[in-house]
């Protein structure tokens, strides 16, 4: 195999770079769009099934063809997916308000921090071990040379993520106070507390696989977390994996954990004073930031690219007959599928539990988070010590 | 354009380098405390990047998870808190300027010697490693967390659990803080 040459790697990194982009821009509009559906379902209505406007023109012809749409059994729930193009068409063309007396360049910070800070982790997460796919002979200038399933799949990948999420804190904290409004001030100093607590039981969750599988390096830990190690080993992690799923929903943000934007107390919170696509930042970020955390989920407790969560993949692999030898190696599409999967549950949690009360979150994070953490941790090194 | 990239990726220490030094200028010039605030957390990334253009990344990473997510978040908290008008702001925050210059001077006679040294002295071959046995076998520059570790775990023992008392030292104190004020 060819080694490239260093403006070689670096279009190659651009490539990569690009294919993360396509995916997460992919992926953020239609968990915004099942949002809507499956809050829709969870609460006995339909959602959207519609765009926006009468009879008449485009969107006319459009709502006849989505009522004619909503006969056919499965496809009738992807009704409404035009009005997605109308969302972004909203963000990008609303009136950019920014207001008299807030901070004007912290107020243009803080968006892009968010965003910033959200898509950069993705250069630690590696999607498949090794190589993704390599590029045919004929390609110009790439011919044959491989692409790796992660951009960077540096020595302290699982600290490079951690480290940058949690400078996306700075968004939410500035955009509250550069709006120069109270409503935003509280929701943004109430958010940097939130966040600052729960990374603490966050980080101690994803240790536990940090001292089962002996690495920092995400492609390594995925892999010894799914393959690598016995099955009853990992069973424990159970509890790790729904702690780690807690800390997740309040680190990004989100319900029942969604005190930052508490709509019947805070207006909308830290982004009440934002509108346009300064507001579209943020509302990508959150999705962006919900995406990473459940990477990291599948990747850590869910088996990654493996079909099977919590090291089951490594009691079938021995069983499994020689034409179903796929499913025993790792697949881009699985993790992929299991990220979905999390984005769901992200959707279903959001319809289902109710939000905490703002001195409960604390409570819950400081009393029982940590603690619990902390336990599962120990849980794990006596694994790690006596057993393995 | 080989060349050039090479020549990028060769001097990137010395862009981190300056960049961090731009953001200090801008921490002290501020005149508002959160503008100050983020001049440091631009000056600590950029030397998170001065690690990681020298190898060392998990100091670097470390350098991104401590000073710009924990410590840089805790000071914009208090900045926030503690809301002051920007005339007041600005008497609060040159209280101590004569002394600062008196401080950075002095620190400055004293880092010369040092960087007199490091720059222009001859270097040491090797790097002081107090148990050279337990770093046999260690790929440095794959394995930075696990050199690190060795660094502070068994070369320099005592020296970090000293470090770690004086935390707690101030954790204890902030305890003490926090209570008297409330009774």
């Amino acid at each position: 195999m060819p080694t490239p040459t260093l403006t070689q790697s670096i279009v190659i990194t651009l490539i990569q770079c690009l294919l993360v982009v396509i995916f997460v821009f992919v992926v953020v509009p239609l968990t915004v769009f099942a949002e809507r559906k499956v809050l829709g379902h969870l609460q006995q209505r339909l959602g959207s099934t519609r765009v926006a406007s009468g009879h008449i023109g485009v969107t006319g012809w459009m709502n006849r063809g989505m009522w004619k749409w909503g006969k056919i059994p499965v496809l009738s729930y992807w009704r409404g997916i035009p009005g997605l193009v109308g969302d972004v068409l909203k963000l990008i063309l609303k009136e950019d308000v920014i207001p008299a007396k807030a901070d004007k360049f912290v107020f243009f910070l803080a968006p892009s921090i968010s965003m910033v800070a959200a898509i950069v982790v993705f250069a630690a997460i590696s999607f498949v071990p090794g190589t993704f796919f390599t590029f045919p002979t004929w390609f110009p200038y790439l011919g044959g040379l491989p692409v790796s399933g992660g951009i960077s799949d540096i020595n302290v990948g699982l600290l490079w993520i951690l480290g940058v999420a949690t400078v996306g804190v700075y968004g939410i904290v500035l955009a509250g106070w550069s709006s120069n409004s109270k409503y935003p001030l509280l929701g943004g100093l109430r958010s940097a507390a939130q966040m600052v607590s729960y990374e603490v039981p966050l980080t101690l969750s994803l240790l536990a696989p940090v001292v089962l599988s002996a690495s920092l390096n995400f492609s390594e830990m995925s892999s010894r977390m799914a393959v690598g190690m016995p099955a009853w080993a990992l069973i424990p992690q159970v509890i790790g994996f729904l702690l780690y799923l807690t800390c997740g929903f309040a680190e990004t943000n989100r319900l029942p954990f969604d005190m930052p934007e508490a709509e019947n107390e805070l207006v909308a919170g830290f982004h009440t004073e934002y509108s346009g696509m300064k507001f579209g930042l943020f509302y990508l970020a959150e999705y962006i930031n919900m995406t990473v955390v459940s990477a990291l989920a599948s990747a850590f407790f869910l088996g990654g690219p493996w079909l099977l969560p919590f090291g089951l993949q490594g009691l079938l692999n021995p069983y499994l007959p020689g034409f179903l030898s796929w499913f025993a190696a790792p697949h881009a599409i699985f993790f992929v599928a299991k990220i979905v999967f999390l984005l769901f549950t992200y959707i279903w949690v959001r319809g289902t539990i109710p939000r905490y009360r703002y001195d409960q979150i604390m409570a819950v994070g400081w009393k029982y988070l940590i603690p619990l953490a902390l336990v599962n941790l120990l849980l794990a090194a006596v694994i790690r010590c006596f057993v393995v | 354009m080989e060349h050039f990239i090479e020549t990028i990726g060769r001097n990137m220490f010395a862009i981190f380098g300056v960049l961090a030094l731009v953001g200090a200028l801008l921490m002290i010039g501020a005149r508002s405390a959160i503008h100050s605030v983020l001049g440091f957390l631009f000056a600590m990334l950029n030397i998170a990047g001065c690690f990681l253009a020298l190898e060392a990344e998990f100091l670097g990473v470390a350098q991104i998870l401590v000073y710009a997510g924990g410590i840089v978040v805790l000071f914009l908290f208090v900045v926030m808190l503690v809301e002051m008008s920007k005339k007041h702001e600005g008497e609060v925050f040159q209280l101590q300027s004569r002394y600062a210059v008196l401080a950075v001077a002095g620190g400055v006679a004293l880092f010369l010697g040092v960087f007199r040294k490091a720059i222009f002295g001859a270097s040491s071959p090797e790097a002081l490693v107090l148990r050279p046995e337990l770093a046999k076998g260690l790929d440095v520059a794959h394995q930075n967390a696990q050199a690190v570790s060795r660094g502070l775990f068994a070369d320099y023992l005592l020296p970090f659990e000293i470090l770690s008392v004086i935390l707690l030292v101030a954790l204890v104190g902030a305890v003490v803080l926090a209570k008297t004020e409330r009774v």
